[in-house]
């Protein structure tokens, strides 16, 4: 059944029967626990992706690498971080796969993208908020795509670490930096960090933002303030 | 992998409640649903208005404290439907009509705004109106991943805005049963049960030619790129492939559309609103498979058991307890009302974005559970599987660019 399933991958395509590929999402959960036939199976899907299938084959094989993949795949995938088409699945796949040759391939690919492509890989390191990534992000916050300086701005945001913060203080003032700068001061606050959380919102009220925005610093000055 | 920040969310929960600061509003704008000046009303829009965003948008159109101005729909024709309801009750022509939310959230004259997208989009919209300076009422199902729900809390915490979930059933279809638990009738509660789903799946619906009516690349938004396909993107209530809430990119499927509903009914009605289970055990009997959420309080929450109805509660009805006193909605007109009466005083309404991720995070874990076919144990304060890295890879999904929370 699963051999026949793979069969199918070759061929696949929009409109035809998904049903035909469940032997594949049985393997998975049928080899929890078994590392040889995971690796196994693993390995089998990593090179549908070095053929010549469809996008959508090739979509379905990034979904089951989301849930399965290991380092073992990550160079397979990130072949394809430059590809207009599959860059998004493949970043499907490596943003969730936990080993350090991910952040290595989102990071290597960032450096190789432009545009909407680099956005992507600035959003997964992000997510992934490895220490690692804090420099090569902070040196987009200049960017001249502003779309990938805003993105690098949010990324540090959601690392969120005392070193993304320092990053932040010197960007340009912005509504994306500011809430960026937030984050990164309730991190700081939550910490302990209280005299690096109230520079930091001391910084962001300096720069004149929305009312709103005003309100949050002033409130988390607050709590800077408040003895436990 | 990922950081949570379990530490920056409970900041955000403690200064919050110690350090309110609310907006000044005239006393005399309380409660005024019929008869408030211009200059006081609420100024709303709505984003996303299809089949439950038009009922929204009725809602609060409806208001005499709301003045609407602006609606966002990536489809030609319910755009300009929306717009024509809004100038025709008005009278006027002044309702501007984006293709583009950010259009709309861009705006400083707008207070509020109502979301009934696709699940997909929940959270983007909901962050991004919040990160502008905005309150949000948004349908449920409010969320579409576990680490969405920990955003959005976070957004509305940051900036002091009043959030509100969206199921009016809550409230209304299962006060049976809650008044049941709440009066203490049922004495000591062990357990409820729902009966939801299905689950939604994949969707593999042939190409089709793109309407000109719609931006296909903006509807699909974060999720993976796929061709158009009517049924694909259809608003239309089916989860079993006649709708996008029948979709795994789109919508958690029944489990999460209708139990929304279901799962919101159950958390109230046993009291664990605050709460969010600590494990969840995968039963499979001869093939009907079922789970128990635990909570930390002792309750359980069923899905699927056998033979039990839904919102079926197990307790000691023979062991009366005293009465609690149920929370209700504040304001005047149901849940809508209660938004209203919330962004007015800045309270938290009925349905607070905690609560709704909270209430989210059963259907979530469920369907992350029955993916797995095994049982699981959820800490809720590092919103993380324990000791499970396969589960805690379905934490969220990549967002196709440019979109990123």
């Amino acid at each position: 059944m699963l051999d026949k399933a793979f069969e199918t991958l070759k061929t696949y395509d929009w409109g035809q029967d998904r049903n035909l590929l469940n032997p594949i999402d049985e393997a998975i959960v049928a080899t929890h626990g078994d590392d040889a036939k995971r690796k196994e199976l693993e390995d089998k899907l990593a090179a549908v992706l070095k053929t010549d299938v469809t996008y959508d084959a090739k979509q379905f094989v990034c979904r089951k690498l989301m849930v399965i993949g290991t380092a073992s795949s990550v160079p397979t995938l990130a072949e394809l971080l430059a590809d207009e088409k599959l860059s998004h699945m493949a970043r499907y796949a490596l943003e969730r796969i936990p080993c350090e040759e991910a952040n290595k391939a989102l990071l290597d690919a960032m450096g190789k993208t432009e545009g909407e492509l680099k956005v992507g890989m600035i959003s997964s390191l992000g997510v992934r908020s490895d220490a690692a990534s804090v420099a090569p992000l902070a040196a987009l916050l200049g960017d001249s795509d502003s779309s990938v300086a805003g993105a690098a701005a949010v990324a540090l945001g959601v690392i969120g670490s005392s070193e993304a913060g320092k990053a932040l203080a010197d960007a340009k003032p912005s509504a994306i930096v500011s809430d960026a700068s937030l984050a990164c001061a309730e991190s700081l606050l939550a910490d302990g960090k209280k005299l690096e959380a109230l520079t930091t919102y001391k910084r962001i009220l300096k720069s004149k933002p929305p009312k709103h925005v005003k309100v949050a610093a002033t409130r988390g000055m607050l709590a800077c303030a408040k003895k436990k | 992998m990922g950081n949570q920040n379990p530490t920056r969310r409970k900041f955000l929960k403690t200064a919050g409640a110690a350090f309110a600061v609310p907006y000044v509003i005239d006393s005399s704008v309380l409660g005024a649903q019929d008869a408030t000046e211009p200059s006081e009303r609420i100024v709303m829009g709505g984003i996303g208005i299809g089949n439950m965003g038009r009922g929204d948008q009725g809602a609060f159109l409806g208001r005499g404290d709301v003045q609407y101005v602006a609606v966002s729909d990536v489809r030609k024709g319910a755009r300009e439907g929306a717009k024509n309801k809004v100038d025709s009750k008005y009278g006027n022509k002044d309702c501007q009509a984006y293709n583009d939310f950010r259009e709309l959230l861009a705006r400083d004259d707008i207070d509020a705004v109502h979301v009934a997208t696709p699940d997909h989009w929940h959270s983007i919209m909901v962050i991004n109106a919040c990160r502008s300076g905005k309150d949000v009422y948004c349908q449920k199902p409010e969320t579409r991943t576990l680490r969405e729900g920990t955003l959005m809390v976070e957004a509305a915490r940051r900036y002091g805005r009043v959030v509100s979930g969206g199921s009016q059933r809550v409230r209304q279809d299962y006060n049976g049963i809650v008044n049941k638990c709440w009066g203490g009738e049922l004495g000591e509660i062990k357990s409820i049960n729902v009966n939801v789903g299905p689950l939604s799946k994949d969707c593999n619906l042939p190409a089709e030619e793109v309407p000109e009516d719609i931006d296909w690349d903006l509807w699909l938004g974060p999720a993976p790129w796929a061709p158009y396909n009517g049924k694909r993107c259809s608003g239309n209530f089916s989860t079993r492939g006649g709708s996008w809430r029948s979709y795994i990119d789109y919508s958690g499927g029944g489990m999460t559309d209708w139990g929304a509903h279901h799962f919101g009914g159950a958390t109230f009605a046993v009291d664990v609103r605050e709460l969010q289970p600590e494990e969840v055990i995968f039963n499979d009997d001869e093939g009907k498979q079922h789970l128990e959420f635990k909570y930390p309080n002792g309750i359980s929450i069923t899905h699927n058991k056998p033979n039990v109805g839904n919102l079926h509660v197990e307790g000691t009805p023979g062991e009366k307890r005293d009465p609690k006193p149920e929370p209700v909605y504040k304001g005047t007109g149901g849940i809508y009302g209660d938004f209203i009466h919330c962004v007015k005083t800045r309270e938290k309404p009925f349905r607070d974005i905690q609560l709704a991720v909270n209430t989210m995070a059963v259907p979530l874990l469920g369907i992350i559970t029955y993916g797995l076919q095994r049982s699981v144990k959820w800490d809720s304060a590092a919103q993380q599987f324990v000791g499970d890295e396969e589960a805690n890879r379905f934490l969220d999904r990549a967002r196709r660019e440019p979109w990123q929370l």
